[in-house]
């Protein structure tokens, strides 16, 4: 028992975190408060800004109108102007304001082919009732049967519906443009959807569906979730959209790339990273370096030892150097009858490469999987905790409150997670594929130990914490459960912080110095990954509405509403805005911008288990 | 679903004024199949091109005119945006830039400006952008061989060469098409009419 209480503890732990390490006086008050101790440290929260949202079928009309509207309002816009500039520009509201200020109403507009009528003009057509010719199918037709579009283009009816039926089929609905020769205007969306569904309803349904979802298809904060089969639910992130999220559905992934939450890698790590796993291509070369097919039987055969002559199980000898066909009697340097001259010294250093690099990635990959399988292997401890907690609640005991079994646990889920992911990155971060010129060998070696110390910590509690999560502690006397329970708590703590450490030596240390690679990760989540929360559009925005309206009276208040819409800071670019509270982030582009969480999400509490959250919060 | 009306207002149209345009369109067989047209374009005065007369296959869509008419030259012409392989065309309003407004005259008029105004910057074929950026005497002196050896021979005699294979017993729309395919080779086109 006596290594159990070796806690690794690295020189940045603060002192008084350690203190309340070992607990003398048992009583259950002090215990409580320890607990509470334990929670309340686990709340600080790291300075990467988001929140997600579930965006269904039903939420995504109301997902988008709310862009619209604020849009809608600030630019006094019709809706389906709003929609065509959204589109344009990718929804990203604050870009729009960004251009209006850079470019001005009229180009902001024109470039995004938004034209807005002249009523004059307009009365004046509809007055004359002769007959026209239409300029694309060259019949006379009455001026009824003619539209004209809010670019002062008019054609007849039938012509208009024709090509607004080859745009949709052609996947081009989001910007149907004027038939007129080199006219940038977007048409009217309700002069396509009155014309189109005159002639095939089916059409224009499909004509809304494709407005609709430009919401997720054309725009960089909102994504299709990657479950399959597709739970048809979108996410949207607003903030930092370097972030990894669960949906509602249960899949828990990447925001950026997709793919399963992989940090502490990169994107790019992780792409690599599953890329290798899959092909072995490190087996493939040291197969190619270290066989060589027999020239009789085309069988793979191995060298061993030094001798160069070497001989299939079929009986055929060969030379390993050119693998042409020898006999079998040689001395050390020469095979009898046979001389090919190739350079030995050149083929050795290529076979030395490939092990030596087939033996790195092996050592990475078996610690990846390691951790990986132990995951696996702990997930199954979850009902079997439960029943213990079960037997132990039912006891004659003190000890009423096991919460910190289940917290435990998941905070052993999360920092397994962490530490598996962490080997890929280190096989990335210290090998030469992708960093070999940013390091010199000495700052690398520097750094790899430096990263190590904090990684070997983190294994080491890791492991400690999951020992005690498995002990049989429904069968422990009350001290014994004490015991447990203040290791549990002060490892849980202990784990939290060395995650912590390692993601910001990873952004500070290993990836800002970084010249010629940008690498962003997803940032350390002390209470797991994000669970995106179903959207709620508040109808009843009248009172939004008219702050909006105050602000916008100020000169720079319509940037304080950006910030507010989009929870970045976009401060330090206008003039006579606040400052930017943080000092080193805001000239660098090459650093993602970071934001203190105060004010941002909800203390959502997702070291519980789901079933208490969804109790206790809603 | 071609607009059958439209197509023939467009012939009318596109063949009242070709001595001046220097464009002109007729059908491609005698059929009177309206989606295969074939285009003639002269060349314009001042370039390599001057004295050759291009032919244009014009192929119509059945959504055309709300679908860009394929167009693509049948006789040889050495151009950074016109394929020397197979006459593929490099233009804006062959592809997203067209408009139904646009007519096949229009589009032809298009070509014609295009033989005027090369654009190396995007280009069809690679091997004459770089010579065009490159070296520009051999680009002209190059453009100019080839439009009399292709676009002269080709165009002087065609009348007659299709006569002459037509009164030997061949359809004028085969022995059209035949020629245009061995650009213009009289014994190689009544080889090819005779092996079917
Ligand atoms: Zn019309
Ligand atoms: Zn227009
Ligand atoms: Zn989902
Ligand atoms: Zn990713
Ligand atoms: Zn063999
Ligand atoms: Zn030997
Ligand atoms: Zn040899």
């Amino acid at each position: 028992m006596a290594e159990e209480e070796d806690y690794a503890s690295s020189s940045d732990m603060e002192e008084e975190d350690m203190s309340g390490f070992y607990l003398s006086d048992r009583e259950e008050d002090v215990l409580e408060e320890t607990v509470l101790q334990g929670l309340e440290s686990q709340c600080e929260e790291d300075c990467h800004w988001s929140v997600s949202s579930v965006i269904t079928k039903e939420s995504l009309l109301a997902a988008q109108k709310e862009d619209l509207r604020k849009v809608m309002e600030l630019l006094a816009l019709s809706e389906q102007h709003a929609r065509t500039l959204l589109i344009y520009y990718r929804w990203d509201v604050e870009r729009i304001f960004e251009l209006l200020e850079q470019k001005g109403k009229e180009r902001l507009f024109s470039e995004a082919g938004v034209t807005i009528i002249d009523k004059n003009r307009a009365t004046d057509l509809l007055n004359s009732s002769q007959s026209v010719n239409c300029n694309i199918c060259f019949e006379d037709v009455s001026q009824n049967a003619v539209t004209e579009m809010d670019c002062g283009h008019s054609y007849c009816n039938d012509c208009w519906t024709e090509h607004f039926i080859v745009k949709i089929n052609d996947g081009q609905s989001r910007r149907i443009r004027c038939m007129a020769p080199k006219c940038n205007a977007v048409c009217d969306e309700a002069i396509v959807r009155t014309l189109v569904s005159a002639r095939h309803p089916d059409i224009a349904d499909r004509f809304d569906r494709f407005l609709l979802e430009s919401y997720i298809e054309d725009n960089n904060k909102v994504k299709w979730c990657p479950s399959i089969p597709h739970c048809g639910n979108a996410i949207r992130v607003e903030g930092d959209i370097c972030c990894e999220v669960e949906c509602t559905c249960g899949i828990q992934f990447c925001f950026s790339c997709l793919s399963e939450a992989h940090s502490p890698c990169s994107c790019q790590m992780w792409e690599l990273w599953t890329k290798k796993c899959q092909d072995e291509s490190e087996t493939v070369n040291w197969m190619t370096v270290n066989t060589k097919p027999c020239p009789k039987c085309h069988k793979p055969v191995e060298k061993n030892g030094g001798c160069n002559l070497v001989a299939c199980i079929c009986g055929q000898a060969f030379c390993w150097l050119c693998g042409g066909a020898t006999g079998r009697d040689h001395t050390w340097s020469n095979i009898a009858g046979h001389s090919c001259g190739r350079f030995k010294e050149d083929i050795a250093k290529r076979t030395e490469r490939a092990r030596r690099d087939l033996y790195r990635y092996m050592h990475y990959h078996n610690r990846y999987k390691a951790h990986t399988d132990s995951l696996n292997q702990e997930s199954n401890l979850k009902e079997s905790i439960q029943e213990k907690i079960s037997v132990s609640e039912s006891k004659q005991s003190k000890i009423k409150d096991y919460s910190w079994v289940t917290n435990g646990l998941y905070r052993l889920f999360r920092s397994r997670r962490v530490l598996s992911y962490s080997y890929p990155f280190a096989f990335y971060m210290f090998g030469d594929e992708l960093f070999k010129d940013e390091m010199t060998p000495q700052e690398r070696d520097l750094k790899q130990n430096l990263f190590e110390d904090q990684q070997q910590q983190l294994e080491a509690n890791v492991e400690k914490l999951s020992m005690f999560l498995e002990k049989e502690f429904q069968t422990f006397s009350d001290d014994e459960v004490m015991h447990t329970m203040s290791h549990v708590i002060n490892l849980s703590d202990v784990v939290d912080k060395l995650c912590k450490q390692m993601y910001q030596c990873i952004e500070n240390e290993l990836l800002y110095p970084l010249q010629r690679a940008t690498h962003n990760i997803a940032p350390y989540k002390s209470k797991g990954l994000e669970r995106a929360t179903e959207l709620s559009v508040c109808w009843d925005s009248d009172q939004s509405l008219r702050s909006m309206k105050n602000n916008n009276e100020g000169s720079c208040a319509r940037w304080d509403l950006t910030v507010n819409v989009n929870g970045r800071h976009s401060g330090s670019r206008f003039p006579g805005s606040s400052s930017s509270d943080e000092s080193g982030c805001s000239s660098s582009t090459r650093k993602r911008p970071r934001r203190d969480v105060a004010g941002g999400a909800a203390p959502f509490d997702l070291n519980m288990p789901p079933e208490v959250i969804d109790n206790g919060r809603y | 679903m071609l607009d059958v009306s439209r197509v023939q207002k467009e012939l009318a149209d596109c063949n009242k004024d070709k001595a001046i345009s220097g464009v002109s369109i007729d059908l491609h067989g005698g059929d009177g199949d309206l989606s295969h047209l074939a285009g003639t374009i002269s060349g314009p005065v001042g370039t390599p091109y001057e004295g050759g007369t291009f032919r244009i296959d014009v192929r119509l869509p059945s959504g055309y005119p709300f679908e860009p008419p394929k167009m693509q030259f049948v006789t040889k012409v050495w151009h950074p945006n016109i394929s020397s392989q197979n006459g593929a065309i490099c233009l804006d309003i062959l592809k997203d830039q067209w408009s139904p407004a646009l007519t096949l005259k229009t589009a032809l008029l298009s070509l014609q400006a295009l033989l005027s105004a090369p654009e190396p910057d995007d280009p069809q074929d690679a091997v004459v952008a770089q010579q065009y950026l490159r070296d520009y005497p051999m680009f002209v002196a190059t453009a100019r061989y080839w439009t009399e050896t292709f676009a002269k021979r080709a165009s002087v005699g065609i009348e007659e060469k299709v006569q002459k294979l037509v009164e030997m017993g061949f359809p004028e729309a085969l022995v059209r098409s035949t020629l245009d395919s061995v650009n213009g080779d009289e014994n190689m086109a009544l080889e090819k009419l005779c092996s079917g």
